[in-house]
């Protein structure tokens, strides 16, 4: 008994405390250890092989377990940062932003010439409307991988809402010809469409239906927008059609939802707009919805758009456009002028210089109004709400040829554009005596 | 609608991706969370649901008073909650106990968190199944947990865990989704409320829950405010004691060690004090590392380690007592086998040395609770049950050696077998923990 006597020591608390932490250490050490170990394994993550066919949730889990695997290997943490990015795009769970921010900061912690990761990084920028963060990451990422075409969508969608339409083109050019997808398609199209030329922009969305591909959001996403072309000219059946499709594509899609409500009766409209709001209300759903109440004579709900707004401060987030034009439509305009003023400091679109010119028009600056409207045209845009604007603001500016022009051309392209606004173009057109 | 690369949920991102602010619901400010759990007894099923909504939901429904978003709730739980019992629909009746809150959330704006406890009569249920379709086409976290019953024996094919604490805060790893969960399917036999069911994190390993999760039920009473404090430190000391015969709490290895170096009646009560002491160090600095590190490394990764570690220290202790055995027999040097105190506050440290999981998850659901005192006193009763019955097992063992008379060679076997019985016991537990980390 000597021997154990001797090993034990004076005091027995103090000997127990530290046997105790002795095994915590050991174990906590040998946990850092064989993680090292870990990562010290060749990298499976290229190798890991994950169908494209398959769901999201499933992908999601496979890159989970091959990031726990490959703690240190970056691109594992881009291929999971990529399906949370998908993941929002299907349910607009927007908590998995947070994770594929996580991730790609991660990956970038890792591996900071990580093009993947810097695309992701930029498309998250693009998510949170920080375009000229967009650009730079998307820049950097095109730097790093000039053959991949990712990292150029990043730099075209930021270039379009910063206003920089030539070095858009450009780029744009570089990615069709990099890689002629559903992706560049679709960019091909809303490139067009700025521009007035709608049935070329009909014509390159069902170029990137056709590419398809992807996961299938991604195929009911650009079929959702070929339809809203569509009823951009007043297409109406050929929208259903493209709506419809986009449900079958993707059953229970929410943007395909509240396109097929644009072009369904009126209750039936309500009733899908209700449905759209009640799985995701973003504000855009809302105020469709609340323009259907108003247009239907009932009393329209808009709390719930002012209580986003709230959110949206309360994170300190730029604003956006819509929620100027909101402001401008069914609240207060010098608060609308205000947001629009902001919007268009930090992304001086055509899509700002349309909201900054309707804000003031409601704030009842209509001169100003039309300046800003022929701003938001002057890329030969024809979209029949920026006409509308355009229009009404002119005569209220006492423009009363010019506004003819722009109201009879928005009604023209889609006489039912809106259900609360084109009946009153038809009434303003009447009263200017067209 | 008109940007193709960018996407329908561009609000939604800015709510959640450019928010730093901590007040933000985890799970963004659209989400509908809810949970049931979910207890079959041989005569009774009892669910609770627990809802969790962030702030835009709780918005939309700012024109109802409290009662009003409650008689909802219910509607809503009674229309696509559906309970199976061996095929057929049972219906689930609401039980008294229906709870509502409006906890703050971001922007001046409220959340809703609603509990409801129902209840459903069956006899003897052999096939119990739970389909969730509230709220469909709602984000959020949905999740249904199993909960052991009573007289029942439960295969469940849903985790046991809850890691959301009943939906008061969600795992923030960027490495794992919220979970989806809406359909549990649980085979019954009679039995003594065993519950057998998936581990929380996923994995395919099952786990096996003695009485279920009964000290940190009790604690989660205790927090809700219902009932009294004694009681509780009363279960707590109880549960300990029950605790103490489980299987891999060292009582065997107490025993062998005391018929080895044959200990007395001092010795024993010395060794339950050393074990209370040295399992509420393990359960605090278990807990403080697991805080720590909680960031980094999930408590049930760290398990296996510390499973390991204790399996590996056991095997060193055991053969360096039998070294010591085989050394004095060949020298024939028979000391007197007293015991020193210290000997025995060496057995046991290394006895109470890791801290059980029911006591972790007790201290860390505290600690998530605010209730850090209540956890850290539940914890040191605990212990003191758990000691209490090592001690009187020890005690008995001593009692028993005096009573019964050994022959020489049994007596001067014994010491030896004693500490086989260590070594074996050490390898059995550093043999079970091996398969877990590698």
């Amino acid at each position: 008994m000597h021997q154990l006597r001797s090993h034990i020591g004076e005091g027995p608390l103090l000997r127990a405390l530290a046997v105790t932490l002795a095994v915590f250490a050991a174990a906590l050490g040998t946990f850092v250890l064989v993680n090292q170990r870990g990562s010290d394994a060749p990298s499976a993550a290229g190798g890991v092989s994950v169908p494209p066919s398959a769901s999201t949730d499933t992908r999601i889990a496979s890159y989970q377990q091959l990031v726990r695997s490959h703690p240190s290997d970056s691109r594992g943490y881009d291929f999971l940062g990529d399906a949370y990015m998908q993941k929002v795009r299907e349910t607009g769970d927007a908590s998995f932003y947070k994770r594929a921010d996580g991730v790609y900061t991660k990956a970038l912690q890792l591996n900071p010439r990580d093009p993947a990761a810097v695309t992701g990084a930029g498309t998250l920028a693009l998510a949170r409307h920080d375009f000229s963060a967009a650009l730079g990451y998307g820049q950097r990422a095109r730097e790093l991988a000039p053959f991949s075409f990712q990292p150029v969508g990043v730099v075209v969608d930021a270039q379009v809402e910063l206003g920089r339409y030539q070095d858009a083109r450009r780029s744009l050019q570089q990615m069709i010809d990099l890689r002629p997808n559903l992706s560049s398609y679709a960019r091909v199209s809303y490139f067009r469409e700025l521009h007035g030329d709608l049935s070329g922009a009909i014509d390159a969305m069902k170029l990137a239906v056709s590419a398809g591909g992807g996961a299938a959001e991604n195929v009911a996403y650009v079929q959702t927008l070929l339809g809203n072309l569509y009823f951009a000219v007043g297409r109406r059946a050929d929208a259903r059609e493209a709506y419809r499709t986009a449900l079958e594509t993707f059953p229970g899609y929410v943007p395909a939802t509240a396109g097929l409500a644009t072009v369904s009766r009126r209750a039936r409209a309500l009733r899908l707009y209700r449905s759209a709001v009640a799985r995701l209300p973003l504000p855009q759903y809302v105020i469709a919805l609340g323009e259907l109440q108003q247009a239907a004579g009932k009393r329209p709900d808009y709390a719930l758009v002012r209580a986003e707004e709230r959110l949206l401060q309360a994170s300190g987030v730029n604003t956006d456009v819509d929620l100027a034009l909101f402001e401008a439509n069914h609240g207060s305009p010098a608060r609308a002028v205000s947001l629009a003023k902001r919007a268009w400091a930090a992304a001086p679109s055509v899509r700002s210089a349309d909201a900054l010119g309707w804000a003031l028009t409601s704030a009842g600056r209509p001169g100003q109004g039309l300046h800003w409207a022929r701003r938001g045209l002057a890329l030969g845009s024809r979209d029949p709400l920026f006409l509308y604007h355009a229009g009404m603001s002119a005569k209220a500016a006492g423009r009363a040829a010019v506004a003819r022009a722009y109201l009879s051309e928005s009604l023209a392209l889609n006489p039912r554009f809106s259900p609360l606004y084109a009946p009153r173009a038809e009434r303003t057109l009447k009263e200017l005596g067209a | 609608m008109r940007r193709p690369a960018l996407l329908f949920a561009l609000v939604a991102a800015a709510l959640v991706v450019a928010a730093p602010s901590a007040s933000a619901h985890p799970l963004g400010n659209f989400s509908i969370n809810h949970l049931d759990r979910l207890k079959v007894s041989s005569d009774r099923v009892d669910v609770v649901y627990i809802l969790d909504q962030a702030e835009i939901p709780t918005f939309q429904e700012r024109g109802f008073s409290s009662a009003q978003v409650l008689t909802r709730k219910r509607a809503e739980v009674s229309r696509r909650l559906e309970l199976r019992v061996d095929g057929r629909v049972v219906p689930l009746a609401f039980a008294p106990g229906a709870q509502i809150s409006y906890p703050p959330g971001q922007g001046g704006l409220k959340l809703t968190r609603v509990v409801l406890p129902l209840t459903a009569r069956v006899a003897h249920p052999r096939v119990v199944s739970l389909r969730d379709g509230t709220f469909p086409g709602r984000v959020g976290w949905k999740a249904i947990v199993a909960q052991p019953g009573s007289g029942t024996n439960v295969h469940s094919n849903v985790a046991a865990s809850d890691p959301t604490n009943g939906l008061r805060s969600y795992p923030k790893s960027s490495l794992s989704s919220p979970l989806d969960v809406r359909d549990a399917a649980l085979s019954v036999k009679p039995g003594d409320g065993q519950l057998t069911a998936p581990r929380g994190d996923g994995r395919v390993a099952t786990t096996h829950n003695r009485s279920g999760d009964g000290f940190a039920g009790v604690f989660a009473d205790a927090a809700a405010g219902k009932g009294v404090l004694v009681f509780f430190l009363l279960a707590a000391f109880g549960w300990g004691a029950v605790h103490a015969l489980s299987p891999g709490h060292g009582k065997t290895m107490v025993a062998a060690y005391l018929v080895g170096t044959r200990g007395t009646a001092r010795h024993a009560v010395a060794l339950g004090a050393t074990v209370t002491v040295t399992h509420t160090i393990g359960v605090f600095a278990l807990g403080v590392v697991t805080l720590l590190l909680s960031a980094l490394i999930l408590p049930e990764q760290l398990y296996p380690w510390l499973n390991l570690v204790s399996g590996l220290m056991v095997v060193v202790i055991g053969a360096t007592v039998l070294r010591k055995r085989v050394h004095q027999h060949h020298d024939h040097h028979h000391h007197h086998h007293d015991l020193t105190t210290k000997g025995v506050v060496a057995m046991g440290a290394s006895a109470g040395l890791i801290p059980c999981p029911s006591a972790l998850v007790v201290l860390l659901g505290a600690v998530a609770q605010h209730q850090v005192a209540l956890g850290l006193l539940m914890i040191v009763v605990f212990s003191l049950g758990l000691a209490g019955t090592l001690t009187a097992l020890g005690l008995i063992v001593v009692y028993a050696q005096g009573h019964v008379h050994f022959s020489s060679r049994l007596a001067t076997a014994l010491p030896a077998i004693s500490a086989l019985v260590i070594v074996s016991a050490g390898l059995v537990l550093t043999v079970q923990a091996v398969p877990k980390v590698v």
